[in-house]
This record gives C-alpha cells, structure tokens and sequence, in this order.
C-alpha cells in the first residue's frame, strides 16, 4: 500500500492505503500536483480496497456522467457512488473510504470524494468552491457561475481560442485574501478536461453569471440574484444545514466587494473585448 | 384557483432558509440545493409569515403598505404562497 499527497489552493490532502493499481491512476492523473515531501497534510483520507462489489453501486456498462449521492448528519458526511462508500468526518476533517474498485473506474470513485473533501476543506480556511468556470488573461480572473448547461465549458472552450488560460470548467475556489478576493484553481474538469497543473491566484476582478444572446453584453443584477446565483452554484455546502447560513452571509460578502454580473454571449469570441472593456479599469470590480 | 382559509398560517419549510438583502428576499432550498428569489412585495409577505401572520392578516398588511386593492393583493399573495409551497420553501402551519 502507498499513500499519495496531492496539494492545491494552499491546502495538502494525503491519501493512504491505495493499491499499486490505484496509486498509479492517482499519480498520472494528479501528477504536477503531487507532493515530493512528507509534510503535514492538512486532511488525510484513507482508502480501504476490497474487492467484493457487494454492497457497492453497481458499475454500469459503458460510459456513464452521474453525481455521488451525499448526505449530511451533525458529525459526517456520507457520499457513496459506483463502486465506493465514504464518510468524512467533519472536525478534525478527514475521510474514511471503502472502494471494490482497481481500475480506470477507480479514478471517478477518487475524483468524486476528492471533490467534497477539498470543498469543505477550502470552505473550513474561509474559501467559497463554486460550481463555475474560470480563466485568466494572466493578470485578472474571471469566475462564471452556473450549473450544467450555462455555457461554462462552451465559454472556456472561446476562451482557450483566445488563448486566454483555463483554470477549470467545473470548480474554482474564492478565497478571501486582505479585503478583496482570489480566485483560485482547482484540480477537476468537465467537459473542458486537461491534466491538472498548479495555478498561482489570481485577484477575482470579475464574478458573473452566463446567459446566451446573439451579442455580447454584461449587465448587473440585485444583490439577491448575486446572492443566490453564488449560494446555487456551491456544491455540497449549500445543501449542508449546518452550514448554509455561514455560506450565504459569505456569499453576500462576496458580492458586497465584487458585484455579480450576468454575462450575455454567443458562441463566439466577441465575448472578450465586452468583458475585457467592462473590467479595464482597475476599480471596476467595485461599480456596477 | 386557490382555496386557502383566510385563517390559514404558513411557515418557512425546516429545510430552507431565508433572509432580506437589500428589500430582496433569498430561499435557500438545503435538499435541493437550489436558491429562490423573491422581490420586495414577496419578502415582505415571508416576513409576515414567520410573525405568524394568516393569510387575511398578510393581506391586510399588503394593502396597508403599498397601493393595491385587497383582491389584487390577495390573488397575488395566493399566488406566490402557492409558488413557494409548490417549491418546499414554505408549509402549512
């Protein structure tokens, strides 16, 4: 058995008991973001393999898109999909998890937890995980919230035309950083896939919503849809009674400092100049 | 149509929450993981649901604050309760 630490956003996940099998998924997949020193982890997980896939969700055949079942109580969280179960505990944060699988499935298994943990993870230092794309012209951050079917991997894909650079197409993390707001990388992708690599923070300058139009167009919206726009796009927290209210005051102190937007658009690059125009000066996160 | 007693008291739902911001009012649906929006009129409709006000009273309330008629308020009030109870945002008491 090997155990792996994988680092990202400031914060170290060490995961223990993997298989060879599993371990070699993890390090190709994770591999730029793979740690070379035996530091502290912040949160550590533990991989139970047992071969027997009694008791586990059945794999389907063939390809297959599907969200892992969570479920919260006042101490843990469960989550359970194809081929695992698993319980974070919430204080020390840290992860039990029980998986029949070895192969190429095992990485979905992997991926689907990994995506819980480090959101409560990140939400624990402060740190809103949404739901979203994001890209950056190499100095500003741009952050697009909405579920699927927004447009999120379709914008990044104009984006990526542009040559502008992706962070993710399915999670990106705000975090709070001396008054104003960082927008920050996170390891999993949609549809707009690619290996994981490590991405500095950048300053968040836009924070919008996506709606398709023939032209391009950027335009406000009441706190209360920002509000809710940023709260809908928080998965896991915003369906964790314990925590949903600490995520709205959040989120309304987030749209306090960086308005929420909706961006219009077409699939087409026209986009940009719209938004490069819109967030030039550098207080325009500041105005409407 | 709805029926609803003049008498009849709502409360929000044990699985959503909501709060102001800015006249505006936000549902947050925890099972669904899903936010709803009211606007100004609305808020204060939920508002005047958590002091347990009935339906009657809520109407009452309505036309006394803003310039309506007690029909159009009620209808409109009917309305959205149906909207929000439709959506698990609210229940009956």
């Amino acid at each position: 058995m090997s155990a792996l630490s994988i680092e990202f956003a400031g914060c170290r996940y060490r995961f223990a008991g993997l298989n060879p099998e599993q371990a070699d998924f993890v390090r190709s997949r994770f591999e730029a973001l793979l740690c070379r020193d035996d530091a502290r982890p912040d949160v550590q997980v533990d991989v139970h393999y047992s071969p027997n896939p009694a008791g586990f969700m059945r794999r389907p055949v063939g390809p297959v898109e599907y969200r892992a079942a969570v479920e919260h109580s006042e101490e843990s969280i469960a989550v359970a999909g194809i081929g695992f179960t698993a319980r974070v505990e919430r204080a020390p944060l840290r992860a039990q998890m029980q998986t029949c699988l070895s192969d190429e499935w095992f990485l979905g298994a992997f991926e689907n937890l990994f995506r819980v943990v480090a959101s409560y993870r990140l939400f624990g230092e402060g740190a809103l995980v949404l739901h979203s794309a994001a890209f950056t012209d190499g100095t500003r951050g741009f952050l697009f919230c909405g579920r699927s079917g927004a447009g999120k991997s379709t914008l990044c894909g104009l984006a990526a035309e542009l040559e502008l650079g992706i962070l993710s197409d399915e999670l990106n993390a705000v975090t709070p950083s001396d008054g104003s707001f960082e927008l920050r990388a996170m390891p999993f992708a949609g549809d707009f896939g690619g290996a994981p690599r490590p991405h500095p923070p950048y300053p968040l300058t836009g924070l919008l919503g996506l709606s398709h139009s023939a032209a391009p167009l950027v335009h406000g919206c009441s706190k209360a849809e920002g509000v809710s726009r940023i709260v809908a796009s928080c998965p896991y927290i915003n369906a964790d009674s314990l925590l949903v209210d600490e995520l709205t005051t959040r989120a309304a102190m987030l749209v306090d400092r960086v308005p929420l937007r909706v961006l219009s658009f077409a699939k087409d690059t026209r986009f940009w100049s719209v938004l490069d125009h819109e967030y030039r000066s550098p207080d325009a996160t500041l105005s409407r | 149509m709805s029926t609803e007693a003049p008498t009849q008291r709502y409360r929000v739902d044990s699985h959503a929450r909501f709060r102001v911001m800015d006249d505006e009012g936000i549902f947050v649906l925890q099972d669904a993981g899903e936010v709803l929006v009211v606007n100004e009129v609305g808020a204060f409709i939920v508002e005047q649901l958590k002091a347990e006000r009935s339906l009657d009273e809520v109407v009452t309330g309505i036309t006394e604050r803003y310039a309506v008629e007690a029909e159009r308020a009620r209808s409109d009030t009917t309305a959205l309760l149906d909207d929000l109870l439709r959506a698990g945002a609210i229940t009956r008491s």
